[in-house]
């Protein structure tokens, strides 16, 4: 009877604290006034009578609308549209004219000259040019003579490396304008290109590489800001291309927005240091094609406390990122005289060549749109690089191209070894030899194509359209081959579709002795080049032999043969900066001497490397340790179980 | 007495017994205070909730009922536009300060009424469209009603078109709103800019500073960075109901569908249809039809009659011309129709062109390449224009289709200019979304938020998805950013730190510290004590060797300890090495560094494992046989990049982390998932198979136990590729040997002679 009475008590003293707790909250709330009250936010009214209003376009307003030609443009103003014409790049190609110096030149103009002069686009006659190049570096006085072929300075690109050089002397007229950290008040975006501003002592070819090369550092182990008037720490490493210039060697770096501040700007890409523009008064360089937000970040100069925050917050696969980029612009466009200016004229192209231009991807990502080339695809999937990107692979069939030289036999067995792989597509045999053809050919599986070369050695490496697979595996007449070798090495070359795929390597090296670059056929413990007397390798790398090299070096080719495939692994490596795979290779008799070159390298032979090495400005092939095998091979465990027999054998 | 006493011995007794008149007193004294707070508490939260859902009980306006304001006609014009202002000297920064979400805020200011000294207004109060803009930004993220705090400032002062409204006494009504000061972070909205005769390419009406969101910009007016340039909104997108079409050939391969052309155009637009003929379509008004028909929404080709904007989807490439004014309606129709334009319009700034990559949705020619524009087009391969259709669907989808996506489109670019190092990506803006799985079409995120995919825009997607089908759904290749993606050979020099976890079978350690210094490449080592009950031998007992050893003391017994990016990490290659692994020679373990250098974005390891699809189960089976492929490789011995390790103890997907923290299992294979997932590449497997002390098996030998061991990791790949919502794996036929493995070659030649060997 108490028992329950004591229980509600306590029941409602404890009901009456809660309560009383409870009250005492929303009466403080009541009692503290906090400050004016926020409210819910009054949002833009929802009228009663939003259906009944009328349309901005008032119905029947816009098709009566008086049409009108263009006016001409404003004085001084042009725009690709208006001011260039396009009609003599269409028939005769991308062809450039460069006035020749008509007094004294700087250093400057003649690295440029040189490097255009050295390119596919140049050409010797103002009347086939279809963009006449005039350079404004010239000293003082010199610049202000109207060029011969002016014509109001229509297709003329005016190239300005320095910001203040023969500025105004006379009217540019419909002139395009290639400067260095243009203003952007003047700059006109589609038509002016913005060039980066460099170093007086800027190479022409080659460049130094990008430094995170040397260390590249992981994201997130320092996050400091460079401020450039000092306070970071600076690491003078070994890598001083500017003489009193220090790369420096901090994550951020804050550039101010004044146009000599461009210099900076390209420092801190070379050292993989993310440039943080406070806003700049200047373009940023080749900004047309180039996604900057990739690779910098511009900030508003007035909150330098906010832009230092945020920077501190950066997830670190964000600077990663960045700092990646960087490297890989630096690398791709600004590291040489000679990329700038072909970064320049390529933009021009692509202006022209509209809607097959590079796409974005092409330029913002490795190898970046000097090696890729519009003239083969304008679709990421078909070039080697982008599968990744694109969630894609290669196809899973190859074509094999079978150059037949002066020997002039029919490689039949080889026909057959090749034929026999579940993977080949197709056979094509480039007889390159006086005799003609025999008439018949082994019956395959597949298609057997005959092409009949002009015996040129580069004529291996013409992009046939005959070619319908995206791996080609090149062979010679002599080349022996078992199925088994062939079908791993294809599986391998899926896996690595840039990379070339091979089965005999040379390697190069650095004679100290005479002081150039040799390379060897001996075997040894690594290698940097594969003989494309038997390798796999992507169809576009044809493309790129045809189209990109220049006409020096591919003489130099005709000259000697060994030297094509210098030339080819070259390429490769420029374009990929990785080395060569090896696959495994089972030596025959008959081949103990390197089948191409019967009794070692001829003087032309050994000289090429060193030549194509001048010719590319830089060395570009990179030695590799490790050759590929099956998971078993030579694993002792019985042959039932492997895949690929026919390498277990001795 | 006697009962106290009780109480006493049962318990405290606060409450003092009472008569049954001071019960019902106090009862109902409890029950007055009871009510009494009950009665504050509703009168606290009611009103409350009243108030926050005002949408339904506030009052509802007219526009006609908007407050009038007179405009003397003295009152101050603003200035022209300044054509040299940028963000950095016109736009005030400070206004939008810091903010963690990195969003401005836009204030919209209240609707008035304007007109001039004799009562005449200045405008058309509001248009339906302008009105569906401000509902856009203030349902936004975006909004703020609060002027103090506001970054940008939207006057309610319609100017989409210009032809509606007086031009000085607008001026003068922008110059009196309340925040005016010289238009500084005002934005002005614009479809129809400037009048006959001469058609302005920007609005006429003096702004001074304020930003200008136009439709029809020309370079020569466009201030790059500052202005944003945004579409003529076409009415209609929201009133035909258009079935999506694919892309793909098309009956007419030019379509010209605009009514109001220059003579001049049509002439030669004529002259393009009189050379080829059926595949050119040039449509113009209808001149017979009968007056009950909109002629808005038909076309005519001599006789034949055809339905506008239906007609479009005929067409593989519509003409869009300029007419009096650049930005013309017929793009956005056009895109909707998944038709590419073909835009000849010179010094026309295309729409959002600061953030799309038009080269990819259309094609530019120059008014004087028009009788050419036929063989311009046909240059160009159908996969191309396949793709150009699908991007030009997109882009209506996410930026075009309605008055709200381009209001938000404007504000993120305004907002991507202002917190630069938060601005939304090149890949972001254009990419369109991929389709994941068969999932409801609402899910696929744009630059701007959740976008609706159209059913057959997602088959398309899903079509081609499947040219790439394998045998089970793993085999769907997605497309990957590797976060590595510089092709880099790291120096030799750096070396490697090598990372030992142990417990507490301190000879094994040992012995493997030994073998491990061996390494020329060792740079440091270090050993993570995962044994909170014993400290770690002390400093004189362990081996002596040439690099630093350190040892880290974990907090707790977890296999993730492993995987942590410690700071003594200074090198970028970490190899991983269980305490027991002390068959691998130097050669073997220095070689795997050479080749971990030529693919530092990989897994680099010694043992290799498979994943294989049961046909029976219909899941994922663990393989350790001799099998011809590889898929894993064990971390008991493996070199990675350290920016992996980051990864895993960061940035690993779903609960896998705790899963196997918990599970005390699976580590490695969770760690192989993420570096594919997140590459998109295979794992290297270097050297020979070695008989190893077989890391799966535990301290026992069983066969039993072998197999349950078997099980558990086939879980693993089941549970982590359902988390991964895919199989990242990639199976591989190939292993790393030295150049000259086996080869008949002089074994004292050899860089790498001791391989293989037992």
């Amino acid at each position: 009877m108490q028992s329950w009475r004591r229980k509600s008590l306590w029941l409602a003293l404890l009901a009456s604290w809660l309560l009383g707790l409870l009250g005492i909250l929303p009466l403080l709330r009541l009692a503290v006034p906090t400050g004016p009250r926020a409210g819910a936010p009054q949002g833009w009214p929802r009228w009663l009578d939003a259906e009944l209003l009328q349309s901005f376009l008032q119905p029947g307003a816009l098709p009566e609308d008086v049409p009108q030609l263009p006016r001409v443009p404003r004085g001084g103003s042009c725009d690709w549209g208006a001011c260039f014409d396009t009609s003599k790049c269409r028939s005769g190609g991308f062809k450039v004219f460069v006035y020749p110096a008509a007094g004294p030149i700087s250093e400057m103009q003649q690295k440029i000259l040189a490097s255009i002069e050295g390119s596919r686009y140049h050409t010797v006659s103002p009347t086939e040019a279809c963009l006449h190049l005039l350079s404004l570096d010239a000293p003082a006085g010199a610049c202000s003579l109207v060029p011969p072929k002016w014509n109001g300075g229509q297709n003329h690109l005016v190239l300005r490396l320095h910001p203040a050089s023969c500025s105004g002397t006379f009217q540019l007229g419909q002139a395009m304008v290639a400067e260095a950290s243009p203003t952007v008040d003047t700059f006109r975006p589609g038509f002016d290109v913005a060039l980066p501003l460099l170093p007086e002592a800027h190479p022409v070819r080659g460049g130094a590489p990008g430094q995170l090369r040397q260390h590249r550092r992981v994201a997130g182990t320092d996050s400091s800001a460079c401020p450039w008037d000092g306070h970071c720490e600076q690491d003078h490493g070994p890598e001083q291309t500017h003489p009193g210039a220090a790369l420096p060697n901090a994550t951020f770096c804050l550039i101010p927005g004044h146009r000599a501040d461009g210099l900076r700007f390209l420092q801190a890409l070379q050292a993989g240091c993310v440039p943080v523009l406070l806003s700049p008064r200047w373009e940023l360089p080749f900004s047309e094609v180039i996604d900057w937000t990739k690779a910098a970040i511009v900030a508003d100069e007035r909150l330098p406390l906010q832009v230092l925050a945020a920077l501190r917050e950066m997830p670190p696969t964000r600077v990663l990122a960045l700092r990646q980029q960087t490297q890989f612009l630096w690398d791709t466009y600004f590291s040489s005289m000679e990329k700038v200016i072909r970064t320049t004229l390529e933009i021009i192209q692509d202006r022209i060549l509209g809607a097959s231009a590079h796409p974005s991807l092409l330029w913002n990502s490795p190898p970046g749109a000097l090696l890729a080339l519009p003239a083969f695809s304008t679709s990421p999937l078909d070039f080697p690089f982008y599968h990744l990107q694109q969630g894609s692979r290669p196809a899973g069939r190859f074509s094999a191209l079978i150059w037949v030289g002066a020997t002039g036999q029919p490689p039949l067995k080889l026909i057959q070894a090749v034929a026999g792989s579940q993977h080949c597509a197709q056979i094509l045999v480039l007889w390159s030899n006086d005799k003609p053809p025999p008439p018949s050919w082994p019956e395959t599986a597949v298609p057997l194509l005959v092409i009949e070369g002009h015996r040129k050695v580069s004529d291996r490496f013409l992009p046939y359209s005959a070619i319908s697979t995206d791996a080609i595996l090149s062979l010679d007449a002599h080349s022996s081959l078992s199925t088994s070798e062939v079908d791993f090495a294809f599986v391998v070359w899926q896996s690595f579709p840039e990379r070339m795929v091979g089965f005999l390597t040379w390697s190069h090296f650095w004679d100290e002795a005479q002081g150039r670059w040799g390379y060897t056929t001996e075997r040894a413990n690594e290698f940097s080049m594969v003989l494309t007397s038997a390798a796999f390798y992507h169809r576009y790398y044809h493309t790129l032999f045809t189209h990109s090299l220049p006409t020096a070096l591919r003489r130099l080719a005709e000259a000697a043969p060994p030297c094509v495939d210098v030339l080819m692994n070259f390429l490769v490596a420029a374009a990929t900066k990785l080395p060569p795979i090896k696959v495994p290779y089972r030596r025959r008799h008959e081949d103990a001497s390197p089948s191409r070159v019967p009794g070692g390298l001829g003087p032309a032979a050994r000289d090429c490397i060193d030549r194509v090495a001048a010719g590319f400005g830089h060395m570009p092939l990179v030695s590799s340790r490790l050759r590929l095998d099956p998971v078993l091979f030579k694993d002792p465990v019985s042959v039932l179980r492997k895949k690929y027999r026919g390498l277990e054998k001795p | 007495m006697c009962a106290s006493v009780k109480y006493n011995i049962r318990g405290p007794a606060l409450i003092p017994r009472m008569k049954i008149k001071h019960r019902i007193y106090y009862i109902t004294l409890f029950s007055v205070v009871l009510l009494g707070l009950i009665a504050t508490g509703v009168f606290q939260f009611w009103p409350h909730s009243i108030e926050s859902s005002n949408d339904w009980s506030v009052e509802k306006r007219s526009v006609r009922d908007v407050p009038v304001v007179r405009l003397p006609a003295d009152s101050p014009i603003p200035e022209r536009g300044d054509l040299s202002c940028r963000m950095h000297t016109c736009f005030d920064v400070y206004r939008c300060g810091f903010n963690p979400k990195n969003k401005i805020k836009v204030f919209i200011y209240s609707l008035k009424k304007y007109v001039d000294d004799s009562g005449v207004p200045v405008s058309n109060t509001i248009s339906r469209e302008y009105n569906e803009l401000l509902t856009a930004i203030s349902d936004s993220d975006y909004y703020t009603d609060d002027i103090t705090r506001a970054c940008l400032f939207v006057p309610s002062i319609d100017v989409l078109n210009q032809n509606t409204l007086r031009i000085k006494e607008t001026a003068q009504a922008l110059a009196q709103l309340s925040r005016w000061d010289r238009g500084t972070n005002h934005l002005l909205f614009n479809m129809l800019p400037g009048g006959p005769p001469d058609y302005n390419t920007a609005l006429d009406v003096p702004r001074d500073r304020a930003l200008l969101a136009g439709g029809g910009f020309s370079t020569w007016t466009y201030r790059q960075g500052y202005d944003v340039s945004i579409p003529v909104y076409s009415p209609l997108s929201a009133e035909v109901d258009l079935p999506e079409k694919g892309p793909g050939p098309r009956r007419y391969f030019l379509l010209s569908s605009q009514m109001a052309l220059h003579p001049e155009y049509r002439e030669e637009l004529g002259a393009l249809q009189a050379k080829h003929g059926e595949s050119v379509l040039v449509l113009d008004k209808c001149t017979n039809l009968s007056e009950d028909v909109l002629s808005v929404r038909k076309r005519c080709h001599e006789h034949q009659v055809f339905d506008y904007p239906q007609v479009l989807q005929e067409a593989t490439f519509c003409v869009v011309l300029r007419g009096a004014r650049l930005g013309q309606a017929v793009l956005s129709d056009v895109l909707r129709a998944g038709c590419v334009p073909v835009v000849i319009a010179d010094s026309y700034i295309l729409p959002f062109s600061e953030v799309l990559d038009w080269k990819r949705a259309s094609v530019v020619v120059p008014e004087e390449k028009m009788a050419d524009v036929y063989s311009i087009l046909q240059s160009i391969p159908q996969r191309q224009i396949e793709e150009m259709q699908r991007q030009a669907r997109w882009f209506w989808e996410a930026y075009f289709q309605s008055i709200k996506a381009i209001a938000l489109a404007t504000l993120q670019i305004i907002n991507d200019r202002i917190y630069p190092y938060a601005a939304i990506s090149y890949e972001e803006w254009n990419d369109p979304p991929t389709v994941v799985e068969s999932s409801p079409a609402c899910t696929h995120v744009s630059a701007l938020g959740t976008v609706c995919l159209s059913a057959s825009l997602a088959s398309t997607l899903l079509l081609v998805l499947e040219d790439y089908s394998g045998v089970p759904s793993s085999e769907k290749w997605g497309s990957v950013s590797n976060p590595l993606f510089l092709p880099l050979i790291p120096p030799q020099s750096q070396g490697f730190t090598a990372i030992v976890l142990t417990y507490d079978r301190v000879e094994s350690l040992f012995r493997v510290i030994t073998e491990v210094s061996k390494v020329p490449s060792l740079s440091k080592l270090l050993v993570v004590w995962n044994n909170q009950n014993k400290s770690p031998p002390e400093e004189s007992l362990w081996p002596k060797i040439r690099v630093p050893l350190k040892v880290v003391r974990t907090a707790e017994n977890k296999l993730s300890n492993r995987f942590f990016p410690y700071d003594e990490i200074e090198t970028e290659a970490v190899l991983a090495i269980d305490d027991d692994i002390i068959m691998l020679t130097s050669d073997e373990l220095q070689f795997g560094y050479e080749v971990w250098r030529e693919f530092p974005d990989r897994l680099v390891g010694y043992p290799g494992r498979l994943h294989l699809w049961d046909h029976e189960m219909s899941k994922w089976k663990y393989e350790s046989e001799w099998t011809n492929e590889v898929s894993m490789v064990l971390t008991g011995a493996a070199f990675y990049h350290k920016y992996f390790n980051y990864l895993y103890t960061y940035k690993m997907p779903g609960d896998i982390k705790n899963w196997v923290d918990a599970h005390m299992n699976c580590e490695d294979i969770a760690m192989n998932f993420l570096v594919a997932n997140v590459t998109g590449k295979a794992v290297i497997k270097v050297t020979p198979r070695k008989k190893f002390k077989c890391p799966e098996c535990t301290a026992i030998d069983g066969l039993s136990l072998d197999q349950t061991h078997m099980v558990e990791r086939s879980e693993c790949i089941n549970k982590f590729a359902s988390v991964f919502g895919t199989m990242p794996l990639k199976v591989v036929e190939h292993r790393a040997d030295p150049v000259l493995y086996k080869d008949d070659f002089p074994e004292k030649l050899k860089s790498f002679p001791n391989i293989g060997s037992l």
